[in-house]
């Protein structure tokens, strides 16, 4: 953005389209009254002007950019054909008349860098300012004696004239086509004004040539006015285009404002979307928890959106603190996505939080719910059991006793006694079966350690605890700790194919870490199966974070965090 | 043979020494909490302690840990641990590496008096009483294709069981209705496929088959 004030700028601007009006009178033939010259006069000296004054404000905006210059020159270079409006053809003004034609040339092939990028950019120009110096010097030497070859050199010159001038504008034109076709959607979005304007200019100064061939004719004024427009519009889309940044940055700006006075039209999302003009942008926020992205709602964002949307990553010093998932033409105007996000940092960041809230309520009821019809579906195992085993068990005892008291055969009663005992054994076997279900009694006896040395000593292969546990911990923590190395070890004894495991567990802070690791055949995606699937829920319900590290081939390791609080 | 009872349920306690009374021991002393066993047991040591693992203050491990203390303290005194459940990992820690004079039963073996009374006379006498149901999950680990264990036949395995509980031969052959000599033979037989060095006739052969299977 212009650090320079904008009202010098403006000054200098009329002032040297006022010098540039006093040149102009000055060097004419018939100083004074220029209005008189008819509209052509008039339309050509404003678009001198804007050039002039248009390179100014651009040179003054963006001074490292050789536009402006290029403008304000080609201003200048204008004055020449100006003055030939005058009646009274001077030499020199014949002679310089066609310099702003090569200007432009240059002007239209360097913009919107500044530089000629393409050796072919540059060909082209050299081209265009030999011929704008040799067609017009060659027609002003006509009007002197020559010798013969020299008057016939200038003459074919002269014919050829024409062909030379279009043959180039078709070349300018060609290269512009171009360039715009492989301009993505953004690069056309910022050049259009100038490159439009520009294209319409070389098509009419061609036309305006070719309507000299045909001598005069009532359609000549039309044209040239109509050339002279095109090319007065060139700087003024110039400061249009300028003007159309100004009010992007603008738009961050009011974005500033209106978050700061928490003058929300919509979400956060919303208005990033009106202010980087990017109705379809995503806004996903990290959440540290489930280590990914998530949306306002808490649901997860894709991050591989397709081709013409991007993935822009907002960070907060070195922590993730969101991403943009955007128009790829937005690309091309980094700053201002930089500014919009550097604006909008705060609130991202309590939008961040609210998301991360949202997405850990939305997985916790997620499994909260999957671990409380879990729970159901045991209470209703454990209740058939109970009925199906223990119940009938010793209602056959009952029975059975009562047999053997009401026996008349005294030879039938130990026989009777010895069936109860069986089925009494039995019901104690069902009813270890359901209280172990209910509650590991192994965990009651010998808290987690003991009890992870139990799944140790029964696991079919060699187990390494390593159990670095000196303070007790909640018996919510510990079950869960349980359950989780049971199911683990389970699972490397269903899948894993390993010789030996390991178990840790350590306090680290406030918080339990449960690590299971084999070397086996690893490729364990909780994805594929439900069994790693109840563990991250078992995990999640316990305000836990379950990951798995499982390269093909090089084991298995499964960690769990669980909060002691 | 004098035998201490420390257990706090006191119907279990009660009929502990009722059927203990029953098959011919002297039950030197009958109590609730492990202190007073131990106590007990220092003044007056008896043939066999039975103590079950659950005990007061916390009814968690206390009687597990009170069966090492005594197996330390008093090597001559047999510990027979009777519980709810069996767990490999108790069997290991109340071993320790010894299998003189130690018992570690389900408490649903005292419904066979005559078996639960052989098992409390071999813990007495130096030798030792291993719950089938932990025999089985330490044998149940052998499951992976290549284990030696898998080479022993389905008779051999019998006997490897029966070994690990703590039997003598002849209480084998009677089990298996097979002749002593044919279990010496399937012992010598095991103890080759199995690699292991200590002699099928030695007494702690007991030892060298559990730290096969828990190994």
């Amino acid at each position: 953005m212009a650090t320079r004030s904008r009202g010098t700028t403006a000054l200098l601007a009329v002032a040297a389209g006022g010098v540039w009006l006093l040149v102009v009178n000055a060097l004419g033939a018939s100083p004074g009254a220029i209005w008189r010259h008819g509209p052509i006069f008039v339309l050509g000296a404003l678009a001198g002007v804007s050039f002039l004054a248009g390179g100014i404000v651009a040179w003054r905006e963006h001074p490292r950019n050789q536009v402006g210059p290029l403008m304000a020159v080609l201003g200048v270079a204008w004055i020449p054909q100006q003055v030939l409006f005058f009646p009274g053809q001077q030499l020199w003004a014949l002679a310089l008349c066609g310099l702003w034609a090569g200007m432009a040339c240059h002007l239209f092939l360097a913009f919107p860098t500044g530089r000629l990028d393409l050796v072919s950019y540059k060909v082209v120009t050299g081209l265009a300012y030999v011929l704008a110096l040799v067609l017009p010097t060659a027609k002003a030497l006509m009007r002197f004696p020559m010798p013969v070859p020299l008057r016939n050199f200038t003459d074919a010159l002269d014919a050829s004239s024409w062909q030379l001038t279009v043959l180039m504008s078709g070349m300018v034109l060609a290269l512009k086509v171009k360039r715009w076709r492989q301009a993505s959607m953004a690069q056309r979005r910022a050049v259009a004004p100038v490159t439009g304007a520009s294209m319409v200019a070389t098509v009419a100064f061609a036309v305006d040539r070719l309507a000299e061939l045909f001598g005069p004719n009532p359609l000549q004024v039309p044209i040239t006015l109509v050339m002279l427009v095109s090319f007065m519009a060139v700087p003024m889309a110039y400061l249009v285009g300028l003007m159309r940044s100004r009010m992007d940055h603008g738009r961050v700006a009011d974005l500033v404002v209106r978050l700061s006075r928490r003058e929300r039209r919509g979400t956060l999302r919303d208005e990033l979307a009106a202010t980087l003009r990017d109705p379809g942008l995503v806004v996903g926020y990290w959440t540290a928890e489930q280590d990914r992205y998530v949306d306002a709602d808490g649901r997860p964002v894709d991050l591989n959106p397709g081709p013409s949307r991007v993935v822009t990553r907002v960070d907060q010093g070195e922590a993730p603190l969101a991403v943009l998932v955007h128009d790829v033409a937005l690309l091309e105007q980094p700053l201002l996505v930089e500014a919009a996000c550097a604006a909008a940092a705060l609130a991202l960041e309590n939008e961040r939080l609210t998301a991360d809230l949202r997405a850990r309520l939305r997985q916790l009821a997620a499994s909260r719910r999957r671990m409380l019809q879990w729970g159901e579906a045991e209470r209703r195992r454990f209740e058939r059991d109970l009925h199906d085993g223990v119940q009938q068990r010793l209602l056959s005892v009952a029975m059975t006793l009562g047999l053997a008291e009401a026996g008349t055969d005294p030879g039938r009663a130990a026989p009777l006694i010895g069936e109860a005992k069986t089925a009494v054994l039995a019901a104690l076997d069902d009813l270890r079966a359901v209280s172990h279900g209910i509650h590991p009694p192994v965990l009651t006896e010998r808290g987690l350690s003991g009890a992870v040395k139990e799944l140790a000593a029964v696991a079919p292969m060699a187990v390494t605890c390593d159990l670095a546990l000196d303070e007790p911990l909640p018996q919510a923590v510990e079950s869960a700790a349980y359950y989780i190395v049971n199911e683990a070890l389970a699972n490397v004894t269903k899948h894993a194919a390993a010789s030996k495991a390991w178990v840790r567990l350590a306090l680290v802070g406030r918080r339990l870490l449960v690590e299971v690791g084999d070397d086996g055949v690893g490729g364990a995606d909780p994805a594929l199966g439900s069994g790693l699937a109840g563990l991250a829920d078992r995990a999640e319900a316990n305000g836990g974070k379950l990951t798995i590290d499982s390269p093909p081939g090089k084991g298995t390791v499964l960690k769990v965090v669980l909060p002691c609080a | 043979m004098r035998v201490a009872i420390c257990e706090d349920s006191t119907l279990f306690r009660e009929g502990l020494a009722r059927l203990l009374t029953e098959a011919g021991f002297a039950v030197a002393a009958s109590v609730e909490h492990a202190d007073e066993l131990l106590a007990h047991v220092a003044k007056d040591p008896p043939d066999v302690a039975v103590l079950d693992i659950r005990l007061p203050p916390t009814h968690t491990d206390e009687g597990l840990r009170a069966a090492v203390t005594l197996r330390e303290r008093h090597p001559q005194v047999g510990v027979l641990v009777l519980s709810q459940y069996v767990r490999v990992s108790y069997a290991v820690e109340l071993l320790g590496g010894r299998t003189e004079g130690v018992g570690y039963l389900l408490k649903d073996r005292v419904s066979d008096l005559a078996e639960f009374a052989a098992a409390i006379r071999r813990v007495g006498s130096g030798g030792s009483a291993l719950d089938p149901v932990v025999v089985e999950q330490l044998v149940g680990r052998h499951r992976q294709p290549g284990d030696p264990l898998r080479m022993l036949t389905e008779r051999e395995r019998a006997v490897l069981r029966l070994m690990a509980e703590g039997r003598t031969n002849m209480a084998i052959a009677e089990l298996l209705v097979i002749a002593e000599r044919t279990v010496e033979k399937h012992c010598t037989s095991i103890f080759v496929k199995l690699g292991l060095e200590a002699s099928p006739h030695d007494h702690r052969r007991v030892l060298a088959v559990l730290r096969y299977l828990n190994a």
